[in-house]
C-alpha cells in the first residue's frame, strides 16, 4: 500500500517580476515501510517538495494523498501521523534542549509520562544526555541538528521526513544516525522521505530514489535500476603488452563502451554473465600487466543526472 | 485525540512565553518598570496640575489600562514573534496544532502577567495617589480586565495575521497598534475632544467602552459596556478566524517556508 501517492505536484513562488516555477508536474508514489530517497542538485525543489509532503507548504496544483488522507484538505490528520527534521534546524533559542523537546512533544499533544518517556526515548537515542539543560542557541551546528532529529521521532510518526538529515554532523554521529534511520525503518516499520547531497548515504539508506532537477521528476527507481536505465555499468581498466583488436572487445554482449590508448583498455560493461570473461579471452595474445575494477556508485547517477 | 492531548497544544504556547519570559530580564521592565514609571509620571502629573479627585481616578484608570492592555498583546503576539526572531516557525506549524490552540495559550499567559501587572500598578497607585480601584466593587474589575484582556488578544491576532501576510519586517505592527488605541479610545482624556473623525473610530474600538465603564464607577460619564463586550468577542472571533486564513495563505505564498529562513 503507498503511504503517500503525489500526482502532478506543481509549485511556484512569486518573485519581483515573475513566478518562478519550482516543482513542476512531480508524480510519484512512496509505499509503506520503504526508505525513499529525494536527490538532485541545488534549487532542483527537494526541499519545496518534503514540504509540501509534510503538509508544511500547500501546492499551487496536483493530488496528495498521505497515508490514505487527502493530505490538502486533511492536513491535521496527516500532521498527527508524520514528523520532520530539517536541515539548518532552528527552535526558540532561549529553551533548553529538554524544554524545546517538551514544548514540540505538547505541540503533538503528548502529555504527562507519554510526554516524559517520549523526551527521555528521543534524547536518549541522539545522545543528547549531556546536553539537555544547554540552551539551544548555545549548540553546535551538529547538537542542532540531533535535537531537530530527536523531535522528529517524539509522536511517533508513521512517516519519518528528513532534510539532509547527517549535514553538520561528525563522521561518527552521521554513522550512528544512519544506523538508527536504518533501525526506525526496519523495526518499527516507519515509512522514510529523505533528501540527501551525501550519496553513499543515499545508497547505503535508499529503496528507492527520485532524482529532480529544475523541479522535474527525471528519474525513479532503486539505484540499481537507476545504473542500468543510465548505462553507468562497471568498469574494468586492463594494462597489457603486446596486440589486441579493440573492435573484437565492441562486440562482446554487455560491453558498453570501450575507451583505448596505448597499453591501456577501459572497458565499460554491464555485468552480466560471460561478458568479463569474453573481455579477459580478448587479451590471449598479449601480457596483461596490471588490471582493475571498479563499480559505479550513485554519485556517477547523480553526475549523469545533474549534468 | 483525547482532551488532555488538546489541552496540552494548547498550553504548549504557553509553556514557551513563561519559559522564555522567566529567563529574560526584559520581563521585569515589561511588567514593573515601565508600567509603574509610566504610573507615576501620570500620577505626579495629576498633582502639579492639581486636579481633582475623580479626574486623578479618570487618568490613573487609563494608566493602568494601557499597560495591561500593552503586556497581553505582546504576549498573543509573541505567538509568531519568539518563532520569528529564532527562525523555527515552521516547526510550529508542522505540528497538528490550529490558531485556537495558540492563541488561547499565549492568552493564559497573558491574563497572567496582565492580572500581575494590574495589582502592582492597583497597588502603588492606592498607596501613592490613594486610588481605589475597588471603589466600583470587584465585578466591575472583573469585567473591566476580561475586556482589555479580549482586546489585546485581537491586537496580538493582528500583529500576527501582519507578519504572515507581510513578511519579518510587519513586527514593528506589535508595538505599533496599542499606541494609536490609545489615541483614539480615550486613555487619559475623554473621546469627546477628539475630532468628530476619530471619534467615530474611537466608537468602534472596544477599549473605548471598558474606559468608559470602568469610569462610571468612579462618577464619571455613562457607559455601554455590554456593545463594548459585544464588539471586543466580535473582533476575537473575526481576528481568530482571519488568522487562520492567514496561516493558510502564508503556507500557499510561501511565507511560512521564507519565515523560517
Amino acid at each position: 500500500m503507498a503511504a503517500l501517492r503525489a500526482e502532478r505536484i506543481c509549485k511556484s513562488f512569486r518573485g519581483l517580476f515573475k513566478r518562478k516555477e519550482v516543482l513542476h508536474q512531480v508524480s510519484l508514489s512512496i509505499e509503506e515501510g520503504e526508505v525513499f530517497g529525494i536527490l538532485g542538485p541545488n534549487g532542483a525543489g527537494k526541499t519545496t517538495l518534503m514540504s509540501i509532503f509534510s503538509t508544511l507548504i500547500r501546492p499551487d496544483d496536483g493530488k496528495l494523498e498521505v497515508l490514505g488522507f487527502d493530505a490538502l484538505r486533511d492536513t491535521h490528520a496527516v500532521r498527527e501521523r508524520i514528523n520532520i527534521s530539517s536541515g539548518n534546524p532552528n527552535f526558540p533559542w532561549s529553551l533548553t534542549v529538554r524544554e524545546n523537546l517538551n514544548h514540540s512533544g505538547m505541540l503533538y499533544g503528548l502529555y504527562g509520562r507519554d510526554l516524559a518517556r517520549s523526551v527521555d526515548e528521543a534524547i536518549s537515542s541522539f545522545e543528547l544526555e549531556a546536553h539537555v539543560d544547554s540552551k539551544f542557541e548555545t549548540l553546535s551546528t551538529g547538537l542542532k541538528q540531533r535535537v531537530s532529529l530527536a523531535k522528529s521521532i517524539l509522536n511517533r510518526p508513521e512517516i519519518l521526513f528528513l532534510d539532509e538529515p547527517t549535514s553538520g554532523l561528525d563522521p561518527e554521529m552521521a554513522m550512528k544516525t544512519r544506523a538508527l534511520i536504518h533501525r526506525i525503518y526496519q523495526e518499527e516499520k516507519i515509512t522514510v522521505v529523505l533528501t540527501t547531497h551525501y550519496m553513499p548515504e543515499a545508497e547505503e539508506l535508499c529503496d528507492r530514489i527520485a532524482f529532480l532537477r529544475e523541479g522535474k521528476l527525471i528519474a525513479l527507481g532503486t539505484p540499481g535500476e537507476l545504473k542500468r536505465a543510465l548505462k553507468i555499468g562497471d568498469r574494468i581498466f586492463i594494462d597489457y603488452e603486446g596486440e589486441i583488436d579493440p573492435m573484437c572487445l565492441r562486440i562482446i554482449p554487455g560491453v558498453m563502451d570501450v575507451r583505448h590508448s596505448r597499453g591501456r583498455v577501459e572497458v565499460v560493461f554491464d555485468r552480466t554473465e560471460g561478458t568479463l570473461g569474453g573481455i579477459i579471452r580478448a587479451f590471449v595474445g598479449a601480457e596483461i600487466l596490471d588490471m582493475g575494477l571498479e563499480k559505479p556508485d550513485l554519485e556517477d547517477v547523480f553526475l549523469e543526472l545533474a549534468r | 485525540m483525547s482532551w488532555r492531548g488538546e489541552l496540552n497544544k494548547l498550553l504548549s504556547a504557553t509553556y514557551k512565553n513563561w519559559i522564555i519570559s522567566k529567563r529574560n530580564v526584559f520581563t521585569v521592565f515589561e511588567l514593573v518598570f515601565w508600567p509603574f514609571i509610566g504610573l507615576l509620571s501620570i500620577g505626579l502629573l495629576t498633582r502639579f496640575l492639581d486636579v481633582a479627585d475623580d479626574m486623578v481616578a479618570f487618568v490613573l484608570v487609563g494608566a493602568i489600562a494601557l499597560s495591561i492592555l500593552q503586556i497581553s498583546q505582546i504576549d498573543v503576539a509573541y505567538i509568531l514573534l519568539f518563532d520569528l526572531w529564532s527562525k523555527s516557525i515552521k516547526q510550529t506549524f508542522v505540528a497538528p496544532v490550529r490558531g485556537y490552540h495558540l492563541v488561547l495559550g499565549a492568552m493564559l499567559f497573558g491574563v497572567a502577567r496582565g492580572s500581575a501587572v494590574f495589582i502592582i500598578l492597583a497597588a502603588a497607585s492606592r498607596y501613592l495617589f490613594g486610588f481605589n480601584f475597588l471603589a466600583g466593587g470587584l465585578i466591575v474589575v472583573l469585567i473591566f480586565l476580561a475586556g482589555i484582556f479580549i482586546t489585546a488578544a485581537s491586537i496580538g491576532m493582528a500583529v500576527c495575521i501582519s507578519i504572515l501576510l507581510f513578511g519579518q519586517r510587519a513586527d514593528v505592527a506589535a508595538w505599533s497598534l496599542s499606541g494609536i488605541m490609545m489615541l483614539v479610545s480615550g486613555v487619559y482624556y475623554p473621546v469627546s475632544i477628539l475630532p468628530w473623525p476619530l471619534q467615530i473610530l474611537s466608537k468602534s474600538i472596544p477599549l473605548t467602552y471598558f474606559l468608559e465603564y470602568y469610569r462610571f464607577a468612579y462618577g464619571y460619564g455613562s457607559h455601554q459596556v455590554l456593545l463594548g463586550m459585544a464588539l471586543a468577542l466580535l473582533y476575537f472571533a473575526a481576528s481568530l478566524l482571519i488568522l487562520n486564513l492567514a496561516i493558510e495563505r502564508a503556507r500557499t505564498t510561501g511565507m511560512m517556508l521564507r519565515l523560517s529562513e
